[in-house]
């Protein structure tokens, strides 16, 4: 029904949004190098198992974009900060770079951020963790393949069984 | 060139014009063109066309660019429409932005607009009871305003005529706090709903909770057919516009209505400055438009003008049409345009947790909830403060997932939400009292972008206010207890008044010119031929959203207006 729909609109070059493919990035807030880092870090945080992880899904650009457009100045150094004492917390784990560590070793190290006593780093994990579920979680592939979302659902049913329900989301 | 003068006063004469296509608006110009009458209808914004320009209407959630979250720069640019629950991403195009259009605040008051074709009928959230006589002679009772002309009898007939049009859903209940319509099927509840429901009849004779009547087609008539309007489908993204006319707005319904006589103009981009008062005549002649775009002024004509700009701009343009027979503003002789502005009190809530039912869940989406109709101070004066509130109520239920740990267990945990317990929430719905300190005034100095004064507006709460909150704290909480509902938290906002989008006011309705604006036809007393039918002409606010009684005071009028037309009254 919605693809019925669809046909009779013309949207505006604007209103088309973007797709996992194509992000487009109002402002480049990371480096390159930077950026490889926070794949890595949301890839880590969501890995790919029978199903897609968060970097094939370009949850990072979605972090990136999200942190660039929506958030105060601060919030965005600490990112970077963030992003570039990673690699020297990984030394200084597990001699290596955070990239080059097995899953053990990052998971460890992500445990260790979330407990930090420094507010920025707890903060900065804590701002790339919260925005890679969300990112995730709202991104094409898991809400049409596996949360099942429905636009249209076309009714509500104020008591069902638990077992029967359908799985939707709001908005 | 004399000509051309009179060719161009020619080209600019209607039958009647509309100030504004709003909910109200778009009602006028339904009705008046309906009649017969070459009917300009102005509106100080764009052209927004029912579904081809609904930009975000078919965007799944993945699109947008912040996933609904506002730019900072948005955020920060406007710190008032910022505050409103129905901006966000999907919505930012049909809202005022702050420097759209300045204003004065002498007091805090977030003023949200809508300026488009259609106005704030777009993004209402659709709720649409009827007043009852307890709303009516309120006013009489407690000496709190002036008496209304008129009773629900002389509406009742009007308000049937427009939900049957409009489509309004709903269950009939029987109450006289809140007279049953002419309702499509209701929407259904849920468990913890009707669980609450029982547990108040229950215990309170004089408390209901019902289900809320909305203007969305659960069942679609042939009159809603023939609108191109179809059932609703439950997406629950109104505010974005509706492709399927599921909800009523003007753009789906009144204005295209309108546009099949043949007989409407619709001209966007139309800022009224003024109305025309011609002393020799007597009476209002037409308007001043300041286009938009060009800045450019112009004059349009006509026999009857319908004056629907929204409360608070209605009272602008008023204010702003001066002559030396009204040097304080259109048929202002008593002195009281502009004051009693009034609203809604949208400050407090009450929210709390159930473990009960909880083998059932729901099962898709409902752009509705029940609905508590007012009991304080009904029959009489029974509570150290004037009148009383509806309330809002719902109950959904949550699911949660272990978000602590990383990796392919988080993952895990994501993709297998464990279902919580059921929450339910409250809103209250207050009425304010119209005060004489209220008041909207026109700024000595300061123009708007259009060169025309800001408005000053000066509206609070008051020590009535407070005591309602915390008499709908208690009672609510009482209510809850009494359902079994547990971890009860009440909570007040402390917003400013506005957000409760329901402006009314300033152009009030009275019997008697030296106290009112309006008669009983919301018919300027001094001027006959223009008609204010918007929330301007509200006498008091009752605790009802007051969107349907704009419609039925609107359609009443206009069939008024157009037989006193014929008669040679106006």
């Amino acid at each position: 029904m919605a693809g019925a729909v669809g046909g009779l609109i013309s949207l505006p070059a604007w209103a088309n949004g973007w797709t996992t493919e194509t992000v487009r990035s109002s402002q480049q807030l990371l480096s390159s190098g930077q950026a490889e880092l926070l794949a890595e870090l949301v890839e880590t945080i969501i890995p790919v198992t029978d199903t897609p992880g968060a970097k094939a899904l370009n949850v990072h650009k979605f972090v990136q974009k999200m942190v660039a457009d929506c958030y105060d100045k601060s919030t965005q150094e600490n990112l970077q900060k963030g992003l570039d004492s990673l690699d020297g917390l990984a030394q200084k784990s597990y001699s290596k770079s955070f990239a080059a560590g097995d899953t053990a070793q990052r998971t460890a190290l992500l445990t260790q951020l979330a407990k930090s006593t420094d507010t920025a780093q707890k903060d900065f994990y804590s701002l790339v963790k919260n925005l890679t579920i969300r990112g995730y979680m709202s991104s094409e592939y898991v809400m049409t393949n596996l949360t099942h979302y429905q636009f249209i659902p076309g009714h509500y049913y104020g008591c069902v069984p638990v077992q029967a329900k359908a799985t939707s989301q709001p908005k | 060139m004399s000509n051309f003068n009179i060719d161009a006063q020619a080209l600019n004469t209607y039958d009647a014009i509309v100030v504004g296509s709003g909910i109200s608006g778009g009602w006028a110009a339904k009705e008046l063109t309906g009649k017969g009458l070459r009917t300009l209808v102005l509106e100080r914004g764009r052209d927004v066309r029912h579904v081809t320009d609904y930009p975000t209407t078919n965007t799944q959630p993945w699109e947008f660019e912040h996933r609904n979250q506002l730019k900072k720069e948005v955020r920060d640019a406007n710190p008032i429409i910022s505050k409103c629950y129905a901006f966000y991403e999907g919505t930012e195009q049909f809202f005022v932005k702050d420097a759209e259009h300045p204003y004065i605040q002498e007091k805090p008051f977030d003023w949200i607009r809508g300026y488009q074709v259609g106005g704030k009928s777009l993004m209402w959230a659709r709720q649409t009871q009827r007043w009852s006589d307890f709303d009516f002679d309120g006013p009489a009772r407690d000496g709190f305003a002036v008496d209304w002309p008129i009773r629900y009898a002389d509406i009742a007939p009007w308000y049937s005529y427009v939900e049957k049009f409009a489509g309004i859903s709903g269950n009939k209940d029987g109450l006289s706090t809140l007279p049953d319509g002419e309702f499509l099927p209701p929407h259904e509840w849920n468990c913890v709903e009707k669980h609450f429901q029982q547990k108040v009849a229950g215990k309170y004779k004089d408390r209901h909770v019902i289900m809320g009547r909305a203007a969305h087609i659960t069942k679609p008539q042939p009159i809603h057919f023939q609108q191109g309007r179809a059932q609703c489908q439950h997406r629950t993204i109104c505010e974005r516009g509706c492709p399927f006319g599921g909800y009523f707005s003007s753009n789906s319904s009144t204005i295209p209505w309108a546009a099949k006589t043949g007989k409407m103009t619709l001209r966007p981009n139309s800022v009224v400055h003024s109305i025309i008062y011609d002393e020799k005549k007597g009476r209002a002649t037409g308007v001043r438009v300041v286009d938009s775009n060009t800045k450019q002024m112009t004059e349009y004509y006509a026999r009857i003008i319908f004056l629907n700009a929204a409360a608070l701009n209605s009272n602008l343009v008023l204010l702003n049409s001066t002559s030396h027979r009204f040097p304080n503003g259109l048929g202002n002789d008593s002195g009281v345009l502009g004051k009693y502005a009034a609203f809604h009190n949208y400050r407090a809530g009450v929210s709390a947790e159930y473990d009960g039912n909880l083998d059932s869940t729901t099962d898709g989406r409902r752009p509705n909830s029940p609905y508590i109709p007012r009991f304080r101070n009904v029959h009489k004066q029974e509570m150290g403060f004037l009148r009383g509130y509806a309330a809002g109520f719902s109950a959904g239920r949550s699911s949660h997932s272990d978000q602590s740990s990383v990796g392919a267990d988080l993952k895990e945990s994501l993709l297998n939400p464990k279902l919580g317990g059921w929450y339910v929430g409250s809103h209250m719905m207050g009425e304010t009292i119209p005060k004489e300190s209220n008041y909207l005034a026109l700024d000595a100095t300061q123009k708007d972008p259009f060169g025309i004064p800001q408005l000053k507006i000066s509206i609070a709460y008051d020590d009535n206010d407070d005591k309602m909150v915390k008499d709908y704290q208690e009672q609510l909480t009482e209510m809850f207890t009494e359902a079994g509902f547990k971890n009860i938290r009440v909570r007040d906002s402390h917003a400013s008044p506005g957000l409760d989008i329901h402006e009314m006011g300033g152009v009030r309705m009275g019997k008697d010119p030296k106290t009112s604006m309006l008669n009983k036809w919301s018919q300027l007393h001094a001027v006959k031929n223009v008609f204010v039918t918007d929330g301007a002409c509200m006498t008091s606010t009752s605790t009802q959203n007051p969107s349907l009684t704009y419609m039925a005071l609107t359609a009443r009028a206009a069939d008024y207006a157009v037989k006193a037309m014929k008669q040679g009254l106006v």
